[in-house]
């Protein structure tokens, strides 16, 4: 598992509304109905932040990204409010990924779809 | 291992010799051998199973090159299966080979194949694969062949599919919306082409219409060939404000490069997002390397980042600092622990961990609980690995109680972790600081129910009964539903009861049972106290009300022989006398006059297993010895292993071998394959004494154990190994002293135990020895072996004064033996 500070991308010192605010805002976007894995991970983060001392834990004991995440989320929030286009290459590529994954998720080759033809 | 190959036989073998061949080939997964049998078979005639056979025997071949991941021979191999029609019986393993291989084109082609032909694809698999055709047409432009006309569907697919195209086109080359919704609204929306539509759709809704789209794009569902488009579309779509960060480590790079683009992310964004992640992926090194470069970037942030790279890296510390300039100690300190860490260096963690609690600033309004989570991180430490050595100046502590006590002081307000403590007192048998710990916390926290929990138990341990009944009191108004304390509490006042009954005061004792009704539940009458009650009350010439009482006990603890058992040895535990006694034995012999069940013999065993009971084995045993016709007759019962075992141990504590050996010989008659049953007739024959086992015995329970381990049956094989070790067989007796054990030693007994001890330390004993006698002196050495021995079985038990009598006298013994003979002396006495 993540640690929460990445979970949630918010700094080692951030306060309780802070993290509270982040929490409520990606269980509203990522509800637990729609996205269970999701909601269990940030539950789980916000249980580590919300107490003070496993916060603590958190921050002196383990190391975090949440500094670099911040930076990639600095990063992506330069893009424009409007939709650009994707090129050509990338729409490609990206259908080509998803046939990979669909026929790779499927089963492991040669197992389950080797026994099926006898 | 890789399947021996027999070469085909010659043609002149008999065809049903053959058929034999093949069918056993192909049955054992010798796939090329049943490949070149039924090979040879069809040459000599066609028959329709046989080619159904070798078509199997192709698939096993190819199944087998694609768990290699040799993907392209595996589509080869299954090529020489098709049918005169081009088709497969099972097409999607096929185009996976094919996709997984790269050969896009040419799984497009075949799938196409089963366009229009619904026949020729097994039901299961139709929807499946129309997908993945749909999906590989629109990656893979495909042109009808005017020279090989195929079924009108196929057409009208290869239509949708320029349709899809030419949409996704114009989307990507920036036409307005309404152009691409033309060519949109030309998929139907229930052919396998539907998804273009939904992506595209949802695209164009753009940043306002996100709900919208999001229901729709849950029509793509996982296992789509789709559902990486619609994942990527989800990410475009989700931030307002910018591109969730959240969503884009989810992804792809083929993905984040699809965000990127429709988000119109600036390249000098993009550019740093791909370096980061290229630098990650090289290590920590490189990644250290690239952010501490970065100048345009907000520098807190990314001081913070590499920060938090040090531990990985902490060579770098130097550089950090020049960079960055100085770490304060703590953090200096707590990125050194966390590198020792890392490397498994448990010493220099401690260390680095002391030092870091030491250096926290004691101006930070968290300094107390900074040092109790780094405290209690060490307690955490000390609990894994026994390098960890605890307080340097009162060397040998236990390190665990030390940071714990460390922890306490710095952060006392920490539940938890006082309990913690509280646990690792009584586990280490002290139980002075476990007392004086409850009564401490226990006015600090005074509503917390696991606290007062401890504080009745402390209180119960110490016989404090006014005391544990306030605790309890206290405990039951915030956990009213707590059985433990309840029955606890009950369990002392009736104990108190028989003390004052053996002291011949029955008032004082009718007065303590009189109040212990109070810890009961209404719907939960206790049978120990209501038998105990009666019996006061009958003996102190008590007439109805006793009668009714002692009635309603029997009743509650099974009736019949088994609550007339309890009775009985309720009179013995209270050493009772006279006629009720003579009453109360002949009650229980008319009971026995109907057969046992298996819940009665049970009950028993409760009464038997209470502390006072193996305290007066005599007593009891005299009892028990009456029940022996009863108790046979139920040896026969079909009892399950985890009853046995409380059986068994009931026995072997009274002494009562003879029954365990009747209670064994039947189980094995009615199972010879459960080995518990061996085990509990080898105990009952030796009397539970190891010196009385055979050599073949010895073997056997040697094996036993280790087949107990194979089966990862550690309660059998521990139970096995104490046997064997000379233990009792019975858990309760495992924490009591063991009979004889000598308050003083002469020459002989010190000479007896040294090579007990001796005998079972694991490693070149002596040696050990005197390498601790070396690195701490004679005296530091003695105290390092009083510590190691208090957790032995036997040392555990031992006075504090003769272990430590026998620790000085094992270290002198090690320092005038220096030859490495010594060890090999005792292991030949021991022989």
């Amino acid at each position: 598992m993540r640690d929460p500070f990445t979970v949630f991308g918010v700094h080692e010192d951030a306060s309780d509304a802070e993290i509270r605010h982040r929490y409520l805002g990606l269980v509203r976007d990522y509800p637990p109905d729609r996205s269970p894995e999701r909601f269990r991970e940030y539950r789980a983060a916000y249980e580590a932040l919300s107490d003070e001392r496993r916060r603590l834990e958190t921050k002196l004991l383990r190391t975090n990204e949440a500094a670099l995440a911040r930076l990639g989320a600095a990063a992506l929030n330069a893009a424009p409010p409007v939709l650009a286009r994707a090129s050509k290459r990338t729409v490609a590529a990206l259908l080509t990924e998803g046939t990979m994954r669909a026929v790779t998720d499927r089963q492991p080759p040669g197992e389950d779809a080797g026994q099926r033809g006898r | 291992m890789k399947k021996p190959y027999r070469r085909a036989p010659a043609p002149s073998a008999s065809i049903d010799a053959l058929v034999a061949r093949a069918a056993e080939a192909l049955r054992q997964e010798r796939f090329r051998e049943a490949i070149d049998l039924f090979k040879l078979l069809l040459r000599q005639e066609p028959r329709p199973e046989w080619k159904r056979a070798l078509a199997d025997a192709y698939h096993g071949r190819a199944r087998d090159l694609a768990a290699k991941r040799m993907f392209k021979e595996a589509a080869m191999v299954l090529e020489n299966a098709l049918a005169p029609d081009g088709t497969l019986h099972d097409p999607l393993f096929y185009l996976e080979c094919l996709i997984r291989d790269g050969q896009q084109q040419k799984a497009a082609m075949h799938a196409l194949i089963y366009i229009g032909r619904d026949a020729a694809l097994p039901v299961d698999s139709r929807a499946a694969l129309e997908e993945l055709t749909a999906a590989l047409l629109v990656a893979v432009p495909l042109r009808p062949d005017p020279t090989r006309p195929g079924p009108a569907e196929r057409t009208r697919w290869l239509e949708l599919a320029a349709t899809s195209r030419e949409a996704l086109d114009a989307w990507v080359s920036g036409a307005p919306a309404e152009e691409v919704e033309r060519h949109l609204n030309r998929i139907s929306l229930r052919s396998a082409f539907r998804p273009v539509r939904l992506l595209l759709k949802s695209l164009l809704g753009g940043l306002q219409e996100t709900d919208r789209s999001r229901r729709l794009l849950e029509a793509i569902t996982p296992g789509s060939p789709f559902l990486a488009f619609r994942e990527a579309v989800e990410a475009v779509i989700s931030g307002e404000q910018g591109i969730d960060a959240e969503n884009w480590h989810r992804l792809t790079r083929v993905q984040q490069a699809f965000v990127a683009e429709a988000r119109g992310l600036p390249a000098s964004a993009s550019q740093f997002l791909a370096h980061v992640a290229d630098a990650a992926r090289a290590g920590p090194a490189a990644l250290y390397n690239f952010l501490s470069k970065q100048t345009d970037q907000p520098q807190a942030e990314i001081r913070s980042a590499c920060l938090n790279l040090l531990p990985q890296i902490p060579d770098r510390l130097a550089q950090f600092e020049q960079r960055f300039g100085p770490l304060s100690p703590l953090e200096r300190n707590r990125i050194q622990a966390l590198a020792a860490e890392r490397r498994d260096d448990w010493d220099r963690a401690e260390r680095f961990w002391r030092a870091a609690a030491s250096s926290v600033p004691s101006e930070d309004p968290q300094a107390g609980l900074m040092r109790g989570v780094i405290f209690r991180h060490l307690a955490d430490l000390a609990a894994a690995h026994p390098q960890i050595e605890g307080d340097p100046d009162d060397f040998p502590s236990d390190p665990i109680i030390h940071y714990l006590e460390q922890s306490r002081e710095a952060d006392p307000d920490y539940v938890p972790a006082v309990l913690k403590l509280i646990g690792q007192y009584r586990k280490d048998d002290r139980p002075k600081d476990w007392h004086r710990l409850a009564e401490e916390v226990v006015q600090r926290f005074p509503d917390n129910s696991a606290v007062l929990q401890q504080a009745t138990e402390s209180a119960v341990a110490r016989k404090a009964y006014k005391k544990a009944a306030g605790f309890a009191r206290r405990l039951l108004q915030i956990d009213p539903i707590n059985a433990g304390v309840r029955r606890q509490m009950i369990e002392l006042q009736v104990a108190h009861a028989r003390k004052q009954m053996r002291a011949r005061r029955p008032d004082l004792a009718t007065r303590e049972l009189g109040t212990a009704y109070e810890w009961e539940r209404p719907d939960a009458p206790n049978a120990l106290l209501r038998i105990a009650h009666g019996l006061i009350g009958l003996q102190a010439g008590e007439g109805e009300w006793a009668e009714a009482r002692l009635q309603e006990g029997v009743a509650l603890a099974g009736g019949g022989a088994a609550g007339w058992f309890h009775a009985a040895l309720e009179t013995e535990l209270m050493r009772l006398g006279g006629g009720l006694v003579d009453r109360l034995r002949k009650e229980l012999a008319q009971a026995r006059m109907e057969p046992p069940t298996r819940d009665a013999v049970l009950s028993v065993m409760t009464a038997l297993g209470q502390p006072e009971a193996t305290a007066n084995r005599k007593a009891v045993a005299s009892l028990l010895l009456g029940m022996r016709p009863w108790l046979l007759h139920a040896a026969a019962f079909d009892w399950l292993p985890a009853e046995f075992h409380v059986l068994a141990e009931t026995f072997a504590r009274f002494e009562a071998f003879n029954l365990l050996q009747e209670y064994a010989r039947a189980a094995r008659q009615r199972d010879v394959t459960n080995l518990t049953w061996r085990f509990y007739e080898i105990v009952a024959r030796t009397r539970g004494d190891v010196e009385r086992l055979s050599m073949s015995e010895m073997n056997e329970l040697t094996k036993m154990a280790d087949a107990a381990v194979d089966r990862k049956d550690f309660h059998a094989a521990n139970r096995i190994e104490r046997f064997l070790s000379g233990e009792s067989v019975t858990s309760s007796d495992r924490r009591r002293s063991p009979p004889g054990l000598p308050n003083d030693l002469n020459g002989e007994a010190m000479e007896m135990l040294i090579e007990a001890f001796v005998s079972s330390m694991a490693k070149g004993p002596a040696r050990d020895v005197r390498a601790l006698a070396e690195e701490f002196g004679p005296e530091g050495a003695a105290s390092v072996m009083v510590e190691r021995l208090r957790d032995s079985p036997l040392g555990g038990e031992m006075p504090e004064r003769v272990l430590r009598e026998l620790c000085a006298a094992m270290v002198a013994q090690a320092m005038t033996a220096n030859t490495p003979g010594r060890g090999g002396t005792v292991r030949r006495r021991r022989a």
